[in-house]
Parts: structure tokens; sequence; C-alpha cells
């Protein structure tokens, strides 16, 4: 992820085109507030204390515009602008829950909000409140601007060294930094895993046999960097005295579950909470297998 | 049955916590202190001076109507009530007089996200500034503000949060509220857990006299940007004076209805350690939730508590 200067902020409202194709009225709805664009420099006037969520991804700028209709909730359109559709990807997968409906590269929709990505553009489509009319226009937006993006984008290559069998698909995550680790799994107060804008980040569920698991699969720029997170993992998480080169053995926390490390060259397989070491040796295994194919 | 923690047993994740503080002892047994420079000595926050912490919870089903429309007029009964019973006087009037005074300079301090989608609901706000009002304070002295609120001018404060769980402190109630209090509010984002020396500014330290939680519509997902399903109608108004009191209260509810929601556990995260640190370190108030006194009234269906 490297960060990318940002255009004068009227330039870009101004030649935007995913803004040009909206409607200026949809089925009574016509634009409320005047239309707005924040960046990185600006994103918190838009999401106070919670901006930090977009800036953990190469996010370059939302555009939001607000419909309104007398008698009727408000509907709020922001599209997202990422540098890649990795990013879109990842920002996308923040928040899982809702149910899958076709449009663009993935998509969920549930109580009037509307959630897809395709290429580098993420959206979200909110009505205030869910109504057979309202739940209409966000779907019709939606389908609008998905059909306005031209092209596709690639998915993460990380996330196909993660195998199918047993995998909770709403659980996959795709990130960068510690930030985003901590919204959805906290591993501890500190940087353990050394996680930046350069690491990418795959991590998902997985049952087999009534028995769980979390995976999470780090690529770093460097040999040398997987190692030493390797080694914070080893004596901060699992306690184990580290020394490079020999393999750190799974162990049995004090919940009862198993955690382990394997490294692959920049790749880190972690696995936690695992009901069964045979799990965890059966997930690393596969991983392992997916990483050797892929040469880095 | 499941298995507890055994008492004072140091798991790995405390460790790594006390690691990362420089001293382990501190995060685990903290003896407290004020811990915040400057601070007067001998100087105790309001609720650490109270014997036992109270936080009363009030519910009412008729509080949220058709298409999620607040009754105004019930939620005005509603912290009437609770305020009755918090203070122990039959009186409206006579239980907020305890709290307010004419001559005070009245900061009601909200939530409110221009965009965003979770924060005090107008009617809570509004019954507040009236029965504020009432008590003799002239509206010009009434400041019903979230950012802006003239602090140093205030001479009593009423925490009014709204309940959601958020992406970078854990959750945000009654403790978070007074987050742009301080200059620099990104500090107290986890892992941090020092947001309760806010509390302890030269401008805010001993000025809340009441907390009025709005838990009519809570978030329970990873907040501030909203997913819609998971805000539910909770219908409940939470009155203490105790903002470390209300906000454990608060997580161990939205706790309970996450697990619901996933139908397994769903770990609130990042977990907010300040609540603990605000009785330890800060001491401002109780966090243990078996310690605290919880008064309920009124609709019980689904109280989660």
């Amino acid at each position: 992820m490297v960060k990318s200067q940002m255009p004068d902020k009227a330039k870009i409202l101004a030649s935007f085109s995913l803004r040009q194709i909206l409607p200026p009225e949809a089925a009574g709805w016509k634009t409320g507030r005047e239309d707005q664009l924040f960046t990185r420099d600006d994103v918190f006037d838009y999401i106070d204390g919670g901006g930090e969520i977009y800036l953990a991804y190469d996010f370059r700028f939302v555009f939001v515009r607000e419909y309104v209709r007398d008698g009727a909730p408000s509907i709020v359109v922001e599209i997202y602008q990422m540098s890649s559709s990795e990013d879109a990807y990842g920002v996308f997968t923040h928040d899982s829950d809702g149910d899958a409906v076709d449009l663009g590269q993935g998509a969920i929709y549930g109580a009037g909000l509307l959630r897809f990505w395709k290429d580098k553009i993420f959206v979200r489509i909110m009505a205030d409140q869910e109504t057979p009319e309202a739940k209409a226009v966000v779907m019709g937006l939606g389908t609008k601007i998905a059909g306005a993006i031209p092209g596709d984008g690639e998915e993460p290559g990380l996330i196909n060294f993660l195998p199918e069998e047993g995998l909770k698909p709403k659980s996959l995550r795709y990130f960068h930094t510690l930030i985003s680790l901590n919204a959805h799994y906290y591993l501890a107060n500190v940087n353990i895993l050394n996680l930046s804008p350069e690491t990418q980040v795959a991590m998902a569920r997985y049952e087999r046999e009534g028995s769980q698991l979390r995976v999470l699969v780090v690529e770093y720029p460097t040999v040398e960097r997987a190692v030493d997170a390797e080694g914070r993992f080893a004596e901060m998480f699992l306690l184990e005295r580290f020394d490079a080169g020999r393999k750190v053995p799974p162990k049995k926390l004090e919940d009862g579950k198993f955690a382990g490390v394997a490294r692959r060259g920049r790749y880190l397989i972690i696995v936690t909470e695992a009901g069964k070491k045979s799990d965890l040796e059966w997930i690393t295994e596969i991983i392992s297998y997916n990483l050797e194919g892929s040469k880095p | 049955m499941k298995k507890r923690k055994p008492v004072g047993t140091v798991t790995r994740r405390d460790f790594i916590k006390g690691a990362a503080m420089g001293t382990l002892g501190m995060a685990l047994y903290g003896k407290g202190g004020t811990a915040l420079a400057g601070a007067k000595e001998g100087v105790v926050p309001f609720a650490a001076e109270n014997p036992q912490s109270i936080v009363v919870l009030i519910r009412n089903e008729k509080a949220i109507g058709a298409g999620d429309k607040v009754d105004a007029a019930v939620v005005q009964e509603m912290i009437d009530a609770a305020l009755k019973q918090f203070s122990g006087e039959a009186d409206a009037a006579k239980a907020w007089a305890k709290y307010v005074r004419a001559e005070d300079t009245v900061g009601v301090k909200f939530t409110r996200c221009d965009w965003m989608r979770v924060h005090t609901d107008q009617a809570v706000i509004d019954a507040v500034v009236k029965r504020v009002g009432e008590a003799g304070v002239s509206q010009d002295r009434i400041h019903a503000q979230d950012g802006g609120l003239p602090i140093a001018k205030c001479t009593a404060l009423i925490n009014v949060p709204a309940v959601k769980v958020h992406t970078l402190t854990g959750i945000a109630v009654a403790m978070k509220n007074y987050i742009n209090f301080s200059p620099a509010p990104s500090k107290y984002h986890a892992p941090a857990t020092s947001l309760g020396e806010v509390f302890l500014l030269p401008d805010v330290k001993g000025k809340t006299r009441l907390v009025v939680v709005d838990f009519l519509r809570p978030y329970f997902g990873p907040g501030p940007q909203i997913n819609p399903l998971h805000r539910w109608n909770y219908h409940g108004i939470m009155v203490s004076n105790d903002p470390v009191a209300v906000d454990s209260l608060c997580l161990n509810i939205c706790q309970v209805k996450r697990n619901l929601f996933k139908g397994e556990p769903w770990p609130i995260t990042p977990p907010p350690d300040f609540i603990a640190a605000a009785e330890k370190t800060y001491k401002l108030g109780t966090s243990d939730p078996a310690k605290i006194k919880l008064i309920r009234l009124g609709w019980e269906k689904d109280i989660l508590i």
C-alpha cells in the first residue's frame, strides 16, 4: 500500500465521473445537502471518530450525496475511491453482516444498507429506515453506479492461499495494519505482528466437525521482517523461546485452545483458537502447500 | 460449565499488556492515586465519594413507536422517574434541585455525529434542558452542545451520551462522551487506557453532577459508521452519577446483544480497558458490575442484564 498524492478537492468533485451519472431525482427523492467530498486530510469531518478505518487502507477520497423526500427516510450515497482494487475489497470485508446480492464484484444488503465493491471503488448506500420504496431506490442507485464502473479489479492474491474447506465465508477479512486487526480480533495491546501499511493480512475462521479455529496469513515485504514478527509472536504470545530457523511448536493455552505460528519465506501462518491440535496442523499444512506453489 | 479465570491468574494477554505498560503489577493490581499531573492533592472526583455506585435503568415499551419514532413525552416521564428513584425524592423538581442549582452554569454534553446516525436523541436532550431550566438556571447559562461546549464557563455538567460499540475504543458511552474536552482526542483510542484522565482535566474535574444515558436505540456493531442490522430498540434510559458504572453496565448489555445476534460469542474489540483503568487509576467510579447497585424500573422484556 503506497500512499498517493491528492489533487484539489474541487477538481475531483467536478470531474468525478460517478457523480455525473447519479440522477438528481429518484422516485421522488431529490438531492438534499450539497454534494460533499472528503479526502484523507478531512475524512474525520465526515466519520468523526472512525475515519481511521479507511485511512488504514489506501483510501483516496469519499464522495457523499444525500437524497431526501418529505415523509420518507433520507438516503445517503457514499462512493469511496481507493488506490487499488485489493483495498476496495479489504474495506468491503470490514463488515460482512447482511445478505449477499448480485452487484459489482461482491455486495451485501440488509435493513436499508447496500454495500458493494467493484474495481477500485467501494460503495455504501443507506436509507435512514428501510421501506420498500427506499430499498428500491437504494438498489437502483447501486445498480446504476456499478454499471458505470467500467472494469473489474483483482481480489488480493493473499486470500487465495486460504483453503475453502471449512471456511466461514463471512469471517474473511483483508487488511494491512494493527488498527484493522484490533477492530476484528484482539491479540494484544502492542503490535506483536509488526503490522504496517506494507503488510497484507488475510484472516478467517474455520469450522471442521464442530471444532473451530482462526487463521491469519501475513505477507511481509521482506523475509527479515517476517522472521522478526515470528519471533515476537513466539515469545510474546506463545511465551516460547525463539531461535530463528527452528520450528516453533504449537502450544495449548490457558483456555484449552491451541495456537501456533509457522513461517514460509515472507509469509507467516498464525493459528489461534483451535479446538484441536490436529486442526491447527491441518490448516498450517494446507496453507504452506499453497504458499509453496506460489513461489513468492 | 465454563471454566473461569482464577482470580490473580496472569494470562499471556495480561502479560503482554503489562509488558507494554512497563509494569505488570500496575496493570493487574494498580492502586490508583491521581495519575494526572496538576491534579490537586487530596481532591477526589465525585464518584469515589459514593459508598456504592448506583445506576437506575428504566425502560418503557412506548418510548419508541412506529418508524422508530421516539415519543418525547414518554422519554420525559422516564427521565423524571429514573431521577426520582436515583435521588430518593418523590417529586421531579426536588430531584433535579439536588443536582442543579439556579446559580449554576450548566453544560449538557450530548453526542452528535453530523453524518453518522447514533447520537443522543433530541427528545433526551430537550427533556434534560427543560428540567435544568425549571431548576432555575436561565437559558443563557444552559449550554447544550457536543463540540464547542464552553467547558471553562460551566460550573456543572450533565453527561448525556448515546450508546454505541466503537471500532477504536471498544465502547462509547459516558466516558468517551467527554473525549472532545481533550485537545488530542485520538490519543485515547485503544490500546490507550487513559481516557479517564479527561475527567480530571482542570476544566472538567468534579463538575459532572449526573449521567443521563440515551439507551433508546443503541448500536452494538463496530461504529461509528453504522450497519442498521446492528442497531436495536432497547427503549431505555440510564441515570447515575458514576460514568464508570454506566459504561460497565452498557458494555455488558451490548456484549450480550452481540452474542445473541451472532449466535456465538462476538467479543467487543478492542477491549475497552479504559473502564477498569478509570476506576483503578483515576478513581472515577466503579467498574465491577458485581459492586454496582442496579435498580431496574419498567419494562423487563429482553432487558439483557
